[in-house]
């Protein structure tokens, strides 16, 4: 192979031309390198994009996607020299310690300036330990109470405790009744997942507090593929609401078999799967009427939400918004902060009342996060299902519609 | 000890010197010392399984029982009674060993599918009963260790350091054990049991004694691993302790993936597999939602269909051809 | 009166999962594989039979044949590449094999049809039909009605016909079989494309009350794996009657225990049986 009766492969012309040209480039990129201007920050976002949460972790990383360009497009983080954000997305998965493994890789590869995830409270528990042990803040939408129980100081929640949306989803409802009639006698039905049953001991305390009696509490299996024998023992109870807490499968089976009994009493949802558009698609005229307790909804701040439905097509679950608003927070304790080291970042989460942009569309109109690192201006509203769009309807002084009664089946 | 295994012997040396003074060169509490730390827990767990699943050639597809009773035994002694999780992994390691003498009684007779489905269900029964009993275990919710300071008593650390060396210890004593089992009477007796129980019995194995013994010994050990795993995350609920595809499938595939009844097999298979999980994870995920795990499920097969016998068997036959070639 | 409708509701419930089960009992008994991965199938038969309704206006009830067709084909084709270089393999390499088919099948549903839950919308979802002080409900009875006539279809071409001869006789001894003729390999295609299609079948129908998603399939895995223990691996009219026991000890069980412990009783019913009867309920019977 070697040609030895040849000139060398590299004559001196060519190498001075290569150098020449190599110093050119170097002299053209001089200034970018010296002036360093156009900085990113990365910032971690850690959902579930496949396995059973696959959805809510798409619906949620484009919430944070949609706030995140905005940023951009204005101008980046002004004070950091208008350096860009950068969303560094992976997979959880539906396993802890994956999500754990991926927070410490986002943190030590990417070196993210914060997290954001991860929809659901025990991947967002086990991502928080990491969190804490490096330092780095963790802003989440969960909402098990151990999440801001455990007297960590990285850990930034948005949206109330689970316990307070279902107490909240109780006291609404019979607030919203007493017109009618005095309730004496509800159902508590609910998913044994971790969302379902703490949501469904907030419920039991309210209940229990109100001296309600409550004749029927039953946990089912998520999985569940057949309802009548729950529905049935519904029908048996003599209760006059219905609480359930459910993800979207089982509360479509619990409606439509509710129907097919014919039982009429008032449904008052937990969330989840009671306030996406894949209910009402389902359901289509069941579900008009429906009412559901929610951290958040789209219709306290259209001014901002409305560009989800634009640019996604769909209105903006509530995920999404909290994901949005953490978004947001981060980036204004940034800019307040001037700086992109964890005790500067943890330092302005902490201390600032944030009400600029996308706060505003949070319940409570601002952020503003407590020792324990639980939003204290968050509260949770009442919805209620109106052609397709979901209509807060209590408390009355963020109501923008008035609660209807459903027909009767 | 002839000296026709003393290469052997310096193998596992030299592979031991390099995985003590590794984790110096990584960053402290950083991503790679997580996944190695990771890495030989989970080798540490298939080599457990590698006792009735290679020695005894006994499918278990429900070893999360063992692992999420170690969890919970240690963790709920840790918050309630102050006990330190090493005397509580003790305490775990008997729990668990309980239970595999338990889960004896009934897959005793089973052999091949039917016993990969007995322990199967075994393990989604201690994973509802963990979820339903909830005054005892928290229920759905999970359990987060409680973490004070670093402290050696109570096994929590800030480092990652000392949580790398127990588990390399944990590894390094379970590969121990295996090693010890397998040339041992009760080796000889379970490798009599695999080819043929029948003829077993009549040349005077007690063949019920020494599946038990199997089993307990590995539920044990699973037991332990459950107790390091909990004390290092700081956070599991019953869906993470008892999970079927966290726990249970993926101590199989390891063993199998790296050679199911070798002493290296587990460890061949953790070094595998979970840094390839990793590397799907990092580059795919950020994609369409399901592209990593798309990519992790098609080399799975692909694994399975160019050596059905594992990445020993694909070493061996490289050795094989290698050492074909250097005649030609 | 209760413990009536309970059984009632059992005995429909219990059709649909005697269905759904045949096809992972026919797929051990001939081709001797656990098909870890069957659940999936029956999440693209939802999918498919989906399509058929949102674009075609099938009845899901219809639209199931289309299901059982499309499967048929995608199950012959993985047997034919994929499974059958595993059939000689030790057990555990079989069983890996399907689990990587699981995850490879549920991820790929959610990168082609995203993560939405669909349902369908039929005039007879949300009715039931009442007979004296008890409750029909029509999906279930209409899933139940499709599930008989199915069975009867499977036992008749089993046992009737030619094609249904060479299935029996290559599960019980595939060298005679080849002896007069037979292909173990055809018969071992059109075996896991049936039985895979049958679950596919089976999901279709259960669409008017369910909704389809990429990771419905995993609510149905155990449930399957309990009804083909219970009547036997291998055994089909086990898998009728596996379903429509489990169907019924899920309705009764809740009357007399929390539904939450509903998988749990399955579960130690499961690890009972195969304890003390490992061949099933039934006697062995092909």
């Amino acid at each position: 192979m070697a040609s030895h009766g040849h000139p060398p492969k590299h004559s001196p012309r060519r190498r001075q031309f290569v150098a020449g040209t190599g110093m050119l480039a170097l002299a053209a990129a001089l200034p970018t390198l010296s002036l360093a201007q156009q900085k990113t920050i990365n910032v971690g976002v850690i959902l579930p994009l496949s396995g059973a949460n696959a959805q809510f972790g798409i619906n949620s990383r484009q919430g944070i996607e949609l706030v995140a360009d905005e940023i951009n497009a204005a101008g980046g983080i002004k004070s950091l020299g208008g350096a860009k954000i950068k969303l560094i997305v992976a997979d959880s998965t539906s396993a802890a310690t994956t999500a754990a493994t991926v927070a410490q890789r986002l943190i030590t590869q990417n070196e993210c300036v914060a997290i954001l995830g991860a929809f659901a409270s025990s991947l967002t528990l086990a991502i928080s330990e990491v969190t804490e042990r490096r330092g780095v803040p963790l802003l989440t939408m969960s909402f098990s109470d151990q999440i801001t129980g455990r007297g960590f100081k990285n850990v930034f929640q948005v949206v109330s405790k689970g316990s307070l949306i279902g107490k909240c989803q109780f006291d609404y409802a019979v607030a919203l009744a007493s017109g009618n009639q005095k309730v004496n006698k509800i159902a508590i039905v609910y998913e044994d997942t971790a969302y379902g049953t703490s949501q469904a001991t907030g419920l039991r305390d309210a209940a229990k507090a109100a001296k309600t009696e409550i004749v029927m509490d039953e946990a089912y299996p998520l999985g569940i593929s057949d309802v009548t024998p729950l529905i049935n023992k519904l029908r048996n109870s003599g209760a006059q609401i219905v609480f359930p807490v459910s993800y979207l499968n089982d509360s479509l089976l619990i409606i439509r078999t509710m129907r097919q009994q014919k039982i009429d009493m008032p449904i008052v949802g937990g969330a989840a799967g009671y306030v996406i558009p894949d209910f009402a698609k389902a359901l289509g005229e069941y579900a008009e009427g429906v009412l559901s307790i929610a951290p958040a909804n789209y219709d306290l701040g259209p001014q901002y939400t409305e560009r989800y439905r634009k640019r996604f097509g769909a209105f903006m679950v509530h995920e999404a918004l909290e994901h949005a608003v953490c978004m947001d927070v981060l980036a204004q304790a940034l800019e307040k902060a001037k700086t992109t080291a964890p005790d500067g970042v943890r330092e302005a989460l902490r201390s600032t009342r944030f009400n600029g942009g996308w706060t505003q569309a949070m319940t409570g109109g601002a952020v503003k996060f407590d020792d324990t690192g639980l939003n204290t201006l968050a509260e949770p509203v009442m919805v209620q299902w109106r052609k397709n769009e979901l209509v807060t309807v209590y408390p009355k002084a963020l109501a923008k519609g008035n609660f209807i009664q459903r027909k009767a089946v | 000890m002839t000296t026709k295994n003393f290469p052997g012997y310096f193998r596992w040396l030299l592979l031991l010197l390099v995985l003590a003074i590794f984790p110096w060169f990584l960053k402290d509490q950083g991503y790679a010392i997580r996944v190695l730390i990771l890495v030989m827990l989970f080798a540490a767990m298939a080599q457990s399984w590698n006792i009735v699943g290679g020695l005894a050639n006994q499918i278990s597809l429900g070893h999360a029982a063992f692992f999420g009773i170690g969890t919970y035994t240690s963790t709920i002694l840790l918050i309630r009674f102050g006990i330190s999780p090493w005397l509580g992994m003790l305490a775990a390691m008997l729990v668990a060993a309980l239970a595999g003498a338990i889960l004896s009684i009934p897959t005793m007779r089973l052999r091949g599918h039917y016993f990969a489905l007995a322990t199967l269900a075994f393990g989604e029964v201690m994973r509802a009963i963990a979820n339903t009993w909830t005054s005892l275990t928290g229920g759905p919710v999970g359990i987060s260790v409680p973490f004070s300071q670093p402290s050696l008593s109570l096994m929590q650390f800030k480092s990652s350091l000392p949580y790398y060396y127990i588990m390399l210890g944990a590894l390094v004593i379970t590969t121990v054990i295996f090693i010890l089992i397998s040339r041992s009477k009760l080796g000889y007796r379970l490798r009599a049991v695999k080819a043929n129980p029948e003829a077993a019995e009549v040349i005077g194995v007690n063949t019920v004694r020494t599946k038990v013994m199997a089993a307990v010994i590995s539920a044990a050990l699973m037991g332990a691993c459950g107790t390091l795993y909990a004390q290092f995350n700081f956070f599991f609920d019953p869906d993470t302790a008892f999970s079927l595809t966290g726990v249970s499938i993926r101590v199989a595939l390891i063993c199998i993936i790296g050679g199911i009844g070798t002493a290296a097999g587990p460890i061949i298979g953790a070094f595998f597999i979970i840094p390839v999980e990793e590397l799907f994870n990092d580059l795919l995920s950020g994609q369409a939602a399901g592209v990593s795990q798309l990519g992790y499920g098609l080399i799975l097969i692909a694994i399975i269909l160019i050596e059905p016998h594992g990445i020993s068997a694909l070493l061996e036959r490289g050795k094989k051809m290698w050492k074909g070639k250097r005649y030609v | 009166m209760q413990l009536l409708q309970a059984l009632i509701d059992g005995l429909l419930i219990g059709g649909v999962y005697a269905v759904i089960s045949i096809g992972l009992t026919l797929v051990f008994g001939v081709v001797g594989i656990i098909n870890f991965a069957q659940s999936q199938f029956l999440m693209v038969g939802m999918f498919i039979a989906f399509f058929a309704w949102k674009f075609l206006g099938l009845d899901p009830l219809f639209g199931a044949v289309l299901a059982f067709a499309g499967v048929f084909v995608l199950g012959a084709l993985i047997q034919k590449y994929l499974i059958s270089r595993v059939l000689k393999a030790p057990e555990v390499s079989q069983i890996f094999l399907t689990v990587g088919l699981l995850i490879v099948l549920e991820n790929l549903a959610l990168i082609v049809f995203g993560s939405e839950f669909r349902s369908v919308q039929t005039a007879y979802q949300t009715s039931a039909w009442r007979l004296g002080g008890l409750m029909f409900n029509v999906p279930y009875v209409a899933a139940f009605a499709v599930s008989a006539v199915t069975g009867l279809l499977i036992w008749w071409v089993l046992k009737k016909t030619w094609w249904g001869w060479a299935v029996r006789a290559t599960s019980q001894d595939v060298m005679a079989a080849q002896l007069v003729g037979i292909s173990p390999a055809r018969v071992h295609q059109m075996a896991f494309g049936l039985g895979v299609g049958l679950t596919a079948l089976g999901g279709s129908i259960i669409l008017p009350y369910l909704t389809v998603s990429p990771t419905i399939g995993d609510q149905f895995g155990v449930l399957m794996f309990t009804v083909v223990v219970l009547g036997g691996l291998g055994n089909i009219l086990g898998a009728v009657v596996g379903g429509l026991a489990v169907g019924m000890i899920q309705s009764i069980s809740s009357l007399v225990m929390p539904i939450q412990l509903q998988n749990l009783a399955l579960f130690l019913i499961f690890i009972l049986v195969l304890a003390v009867r490992p061949e099933g309920l039934l006697k062995k019977a092909s």
